[in-house]
């Protein structure tokens, strides 16, 4: 009986000891998540940058107030890229050899330069503000956002042909910059299908007058109107179509990343009547999406979230889930198979709540994700429709 | 090493030999903006030749270097003996036209950039190489009589011409021989970031190598390496919130340097009191 025991006593030991061992292998090793996020907060899309920083650190500041991430408090570090490229690279390399995994970067430029130099060492990142084109190229070591853009746009764009079936000539203004030319070339498909002819219009970049160009579009005899160009251009080509006495707003349609505060501040009462798509349904009425909505306009005069806003959002909370189901140590010493880790379950995560919508992911691609159609009346968006 | 330390210390490398390549020509008041369209042209040949031609490396890298030198040849020809107002002119143009070039042409990738190039093995190495046998090269030329020459030109012109000295000849050499060293920059630029984009080949790289030049000090070609590490890869050690200052900084220390110090740090001077006094100890 007592050599019984012995056994037993010795067998709990033996137990408690290796479930012991395990614990400890699955304990947190780090005082505080931090997550890079390398972000454009200088240069000419600025304004772009700065609010999904913010959305990125409301998030955390979120995360935080209910407990944190396994016990721990989460940090966004903000690695400004501006919208070069060599300072891109150079960013990464600062977080390449540590980090658990790297948010951004921002724009598709500094995607092209760093991501490499990020997938080379075993670093997956997440650029979710860019379109498919852009973040597939570096598959596994990147995630989609999106689904791709001939996918995604061309419903919007059929959406808003239905809606004015009168259309049957737009001229689409591109401006060649960054997944601006792949997304102009979905709009046409879309408007194409509803047997509406586009002809497309280059932008310069670096030009600030638009009279010749709008005098040029107007002789096309054009019926819709597309701006498929930085918010501050596009508001200024309204302004010109409005003083040139275009009359049906409602065919004009301004692309989702035109949906910044230059558009509405240098557009004015010219924008009121127009079409406007993006990908997040002001209406919503998911708790977390108002609670974020009302911070976020106290955070910037009163002004609603921006067509990204919620990305970076989202993806500080699928990189929280990711620590938590997978039970991330921040072991340096586990670095490499952690960082696979998150890269694997975030790639396939199964109905991943976003403040916005639930959706699943299969090898870094969304199964499906709406985008939504309004027209502007007094200042504010209102919802006319919307896609799957 | 860690990867933060060899982009530090790859960009340093690359900014020493930028900076070298506007410093000699500088020896004879040649202000050689010429060499960032050079450094544009080889960079952006390099990617084309890399990725969409398959040249191997070492090919690559020896027809920027003498696409760098014909180049500046061949402008070097052209201009002929022109005052250093016009050289600056002649540069800026050519980096105007050639970002216009890069920023219009599909082929080159256009605004968004050329992308993908791949890496070499050992490039820091490489690069290691190169930079010997540029200092070498430079430290004959500076102590040689084509060196005492150049410093005769920039002292006073006319007394050049008096004493039987061919400004012009020495001046487009040494233009030719900055071309070489800013082609095999491009060169080495396009293999160790792995893209390329029309933006950093600006009046931006101008102002820095400018401030590396006249901080280091002009006059010889040490005080280059000093500055281009403080100032060319530095910046990448900062933290993120400090190097976004980085053009302020650069700015406020030139301005200072040139009113405190106009010959700039590392002066023959003040090479000469440290060699002294290392023979001293």
């Amino acid at each position: 009986m007592r050599n019984l025991f012995k056994i037993f006593v010795f067998s709990l030991i033996v137990v408690l000891a290796f479930s012991g061992v395990s614990f400890a292998e699955n304990e947190v090793e780090v005082d505080k998540w931090t997550i890079p996020f390398l972000n454009s907060v200088t240069g000419p899309i600025a304004s772009i940058g700065e609010y999904m920083s913010w959305s990125a650190e409301y998030a955390a500041r979120e995360i935080n107030e209910n407990g944190g991430i396994r016990g721990k408090d989460v940090e966004i570090k903000i690695y400004d890229t501006g919208v070069e490229p060599d300072k891109g690279i150079k960013q990464m390399s600062k977080v390449v050899d540590d980090a658990l995994v790297v948010m951004g970067p921002v724009p598709e430029a500094v995607i092209m330069a760093a991501v490499p130099l990020a997938a080379r060492n075993g670093l997956f990142s997440m650029p979710v503000s860019t379109s498919y084109e852009y973040a597939q190229k570096y598959f596994p070591w990147t995630l989609s956002w999106y689904p791709p853009t001939d996918e995604k746009l061309p419903p919007i764009t059929e959406l808003w042909a239905e809606k004015n079936p009168e259309m049957k000539t737009v001229v689409q203004f591109v401006e060649k910059w960054a997944a601006w030319p792949g997304m102009a070339d979905a709009h046409q498909i879309g408007l194409e299908n509803k047997n509406v002819e586009v002809i497309n219009i280059e932008v310069p970049q670096n030009m600030v007058t638009f009279d010749s160009l709008v005098v040029k579009a107007l002789s096309k005899k054009p019926d819709g109107i597309l701006l498929t160009t930085n918010s501050n251009k596009a508001a200024k080509i309204i302004k010109q179509l409005d003083d040139r006495g275009w009359q049906n707003k409602e065919n004009i349609l301004v692309f989702s990343s035109a949906d910044d505060t230059p558009l509405y501040t240098t557009g004015g009462k010219a924008l009121e009547g127009i079409s406007i798509y993006n990908y997040i349904n002001p209406n919503s009425d998911n708790p977390r999406w108002l609670e974020f909505k009302k911070e976020y306009k106290k955070a910037h005069d009163g002004k609603n979230p921006g067509s990204l806003a919620t990305n970076y959002y989202d993806a500080v909370y699928m990189i929280k889930e990711a620590i938590e189901n997978k039970k991330i140590t921040g072991d340096p010493d586990k670095l490499k198979e952690e960082r696979k880790m998150i890269r694997d379950y975030t790639r396939n995560v199964d109905n991943f709540e976003g403040i916005q919508l639930t959706w699943d992911m299969e090898e870094g691609i969304p199964d499906s994700k709406g985008a939504f159609l309004f027209k502007i009346i007094n200042g504010e968006k209102k919802l006319i429709g919307e896609v799957e | 090493m860690s990867t933060t330390f060899n982009y530090f210390i790859g960009f340093s490398f690359i900014y020493i030999l930028m900076a070298w390549a506007i410093y000699l020509p500088y020896r004879v008041r040649d202000l050689h903006f010429l060499t960032v369209a050079t450094m544009a042209v080889t960079a952006y040949f390099s990617g084309v030749a890399a990725v969409n031609w398959g040249w191997p490396f070492y090919l690559v890298l020896i027809s920027g270097i003498l696409i760098g030198a014909l180049l500046s040849y061949i402008v070097s020809f052209l201009i002929g003996d022109v005052p250093t107002f016009t050289v600056v002119i002649v540069g800026i143009t050519f980096i105007f036209i050639t970002k216009t070039v890069i920023e219009n042409t599909d082929y080159l990738g256009g605004t968004m950039g050329f992308f993908a190039i791949p890496t070499v093995d050992n490039i820091l190495l490489i690069m290691t190489g190169i930079i010997l046998f540029i200092s070498y090269l430079l430290f004959m030329i500076d102590h040689s009589q084509l060196g005492r020459a150049a410093s005769v030109i920039f002292a006073d012109k006319k007394m050049a011409y008096s004493l039987g000295i061919k400004p012009k000849r020495i001046g487009k050499l040494f233009q030719t021989i900055s071309g070489g060293i800013a082609g095999s920059a491009g060169v080495l630029y396009a293999y160790f970031t792995g893209s390329l984009f029309p933006d950093f080949f600006s009046f931006h790289l101008v102002g820095t190598l400018m401030t590396i030049v006249f901080i280091g000090g002009y006059s010889t070609m040490w005080g280059i390496v000093f500055s281009a590490l403080l100032l060319g890869g530095v910046p990448i050690l900062l933290p993120s919130a400090v190097s976004s200052w980085k053009n302020l900084i650069y700015g406020v220390l030139l301005v200072s340097v040139i009113l405190i110090k106009p010959d700039g740090l590392v002066t023959k001077k003040f090479l000469w009191k440290l060699k002294n006094k290392i023979k001293g100890m």
